[in-house]
């Protein structure tokens, strides 16, 4: 966007880009810095020798997998239904879904607390996945609506022509060609529900049902004010969330943004 | 958020297509709104069997309750200042990369990272590096500024640091968006305001700024519902204070309901926030309809 000419604007340029991105590096850096503090790497050996940190990892693993299945399951056929098939009053149910997207979570805190003691889910993977699925939905049933409502009808026609029902058309039709909206969906639902704070704080109690996101939280009860090992366990946490991203760059820039572009 | 008229549809019954989903969504989310609305009525603790019914006393608590103001003037000028300097370093990042500069992909991954990363697991980092022990006081006696970092402890400063924060993690976002508009824009409209013999600022003030509109749009909206929304960073940073401080509505309802089962209480008070909320969303969703492209 920028038209640089000559060398002492180029370099100029390139000054001003490093001045802008050193802010955001030094949180990094701090949280680097920071963990190899005192004792140095062995803060490291100290948190993994806990025990906890592979526990924490299943449950964030197990809670994601369980959210992107709903939300993909939930918005495919949604998206399909509400883009491409004729339902009586759709756009009210379609508006009440939408309304849920502007629903702040801390309001189900109270309301779910309770439920899920009454229906013995408290404590359970299930008390934090149902919530975050039905949190994410409307948004992603948005994406995937939108999306579907570009693929011409002639595909579909012509599917149907070649006697296939309306199952067929949906698996060998609309879902390959709802690919990149899929992607997006999983990418976006894969970041909201690992990192997930206040559901699991909330709702699952005992050591072992805890998320990564609590991992933090429980270093400071078990070394006190040893702030070296509570940012290592910052940066266990932190590096498989940065691996997946630098190895699917391109989804995770397309699924954060496609909620914003129409 | 623009929903398409909708193709022809199909003569097949959709129905069952919908119905799971919505039956999921509405289960949950407006169980939890009804009740919400019944338990804002109530004087009750969570486990006390006796539940004492009071009307709109909550609500007229809420609204004499200095608290409730402060979170709501904290969330109002939060909105306002992250927006603001969020989508203009966004922006400014956007076009930068545009250009053709050195080490592109490693700027863009630093300025993307802090969105995907867990308020939660860079808490513990900010509380350190806002300290008098952190990197930022190091590199302040470095200058021999003599400025001691204990601006979590203190009421402006606190809100500031969360502002910050804020900044920092979602910058990435208001980037990647600017990005993608950015390569929508005509070439040779930029070359023709070029001819013309405008400059850097120029052509960016006024071909490339307006041309974002719809971005900046979209962005407003995601901040409103946002900014109502938040709860992690005050939360795990400052926990609201130094004396309500850096209070939000998200944090004050986490605070009566949870921590001080003040139950019908907080749920007024969510009741309130919810209402915000569905406002905020349709008058940025006006103001897109008349303001956007």
């Amino acid at each position: 966007m920028f038209e640089v000419r000559g060398l002492p604007g180029k370099i100029g340029l390139q000054l001003l880009l490093l001045i802008m991105t050193i802010p955001y590096a030094i949180p990094l850096v701090q949280m680097i810095v920071g963990s190899l503090g005192g004792i140095g790497f062995l803060n490291y050996k100290a948190v993994w020798d806990t025990g906890v940190v592979p526990t924490y990892f299943r449950n964030s693993v197990i809670i994601s997998v369980g959210v992107i299945a709903l939300v993909y399951v939930f918005s495919m056929s949604a998206g399909f239904g509400f883009a491409k098939l004729h339902v009586f009053g759709k756009e009210i149910f379609f508006w009440m879904i939408l309304i849920a997207m502007t629903l702040p979570e801390v309001i189900l805190l109270s309301p779910l607390f309770v439920t899920f003691q009454k229906l013995r889910m408290f404590d359970t993977l299930f008390a934090v996945i149902f919530p975050i699925a039905a949190l994410q939905l409307p948004f992603t049933i948005l994406l995937a609506r939108n999306f579907d409502e570009g693929i011409p009808n002639e595909i579909m026609e012509a599917g149907k022509i070649d006697g296939a029902n309306i199952w067929q058309v949906f698996l060998h039709i609309i879902l390959p060609l709802t690919k990149p909206i899929a992607s997006s969906i999983i990418v976006l639902t894969l970041i909201n529900s690992w990192n997930a704070y206040l559901m699991p704080l909330l709702f699952l109690q005992s050591s072992t049902m805890q998320t990564v996101t609590l991992l933090p939280q429980y270093f400071q009860g078990e070394f006190t004010n040893d702030q070296t090992k509570i940012l290592a366990s910052a940066v266990i946490t932190a590096i498989p969330e940065v691996i997946v991203y630098i190895c699917m760059q391109k989804n995770f820039e397309k699924g954060m943004s496609a909620g914003a572009l129409k | 958020m623009g929903i398409g008229k909708g193709n022809k549809s199909t003569r097949v019954n959709g129905l069952p297509w919908i119905l799971p989903a919505f039956i999921f969504v509405a289960v949950i989310i407006y169980y939890s709104i009804f009740y919400t609305l019944n338990l804002s009525t109530l004087d009750w603790n969570g486990l006390d069997p006796v539940q004492t019914r009071v009307g709109l006393d909550n609500y007229k608590k809420a609204f004499g309750d200095w608290v409730f103001w402060k979170a709501l003037q904290n969330t109002l000028i939060f909105f306002v200042c992250t927006f603001t300097v969020q989508n203009f370093l966004g922006f400014l990042f956007a076009a930068i990369l545009h250009t053709e500069v050195k080490l592109a992909t490693l700027h863009k991954c630093l300025i993307f990272i802090p969105t995907i990363l867990a308020p939660a697991t860079m808490a513990p980092v900010f509380r350190l590096l806002f300290s008098p022990q952190g990197m930022l006081q190091d590199i302040l006696n470095f200058f021999n500024a003599g400025i001691t970092v204990d601006w979590l402890a203190r009421p402006v400063p606190a809100l500031i640091v969360l502002m910050v924060v804020t900044v920092w993690q979602y910058t990435g976002m208001s980037f990647i968006l600017y990005h993608a508009a950015m390569s929508q824009i005509d070439k040779e409209m930029l070359e023709a305001a070029r001819l013309d013999g405008a400059g850097n600022i120029r052509t960016l003030a006024s071909i490339v700024w307006p041309n974002c509109m719809g971005t900046t749009v979209s962005l407003a909206m995601l901040g409103v519902i946002g900014a109502l929304k938040t709860f992690d960073i005050p939360y795990l940073i400052t926990v609201g204070g130094p004396n309500h401080a850096t209070e939000f509505l998200g944090t004050y309802i986490y605070r009566q309901g949870i921590r001080q089962s003040h139950l019908g209480y907080a749920a007024a008070l969510s009741v309130i926030l919810l209402v915000a909320a569905i406002g905020g969303a349709i008058l940025t969703n006006k103001a897109s309809k008349r303001g956007g492209k």
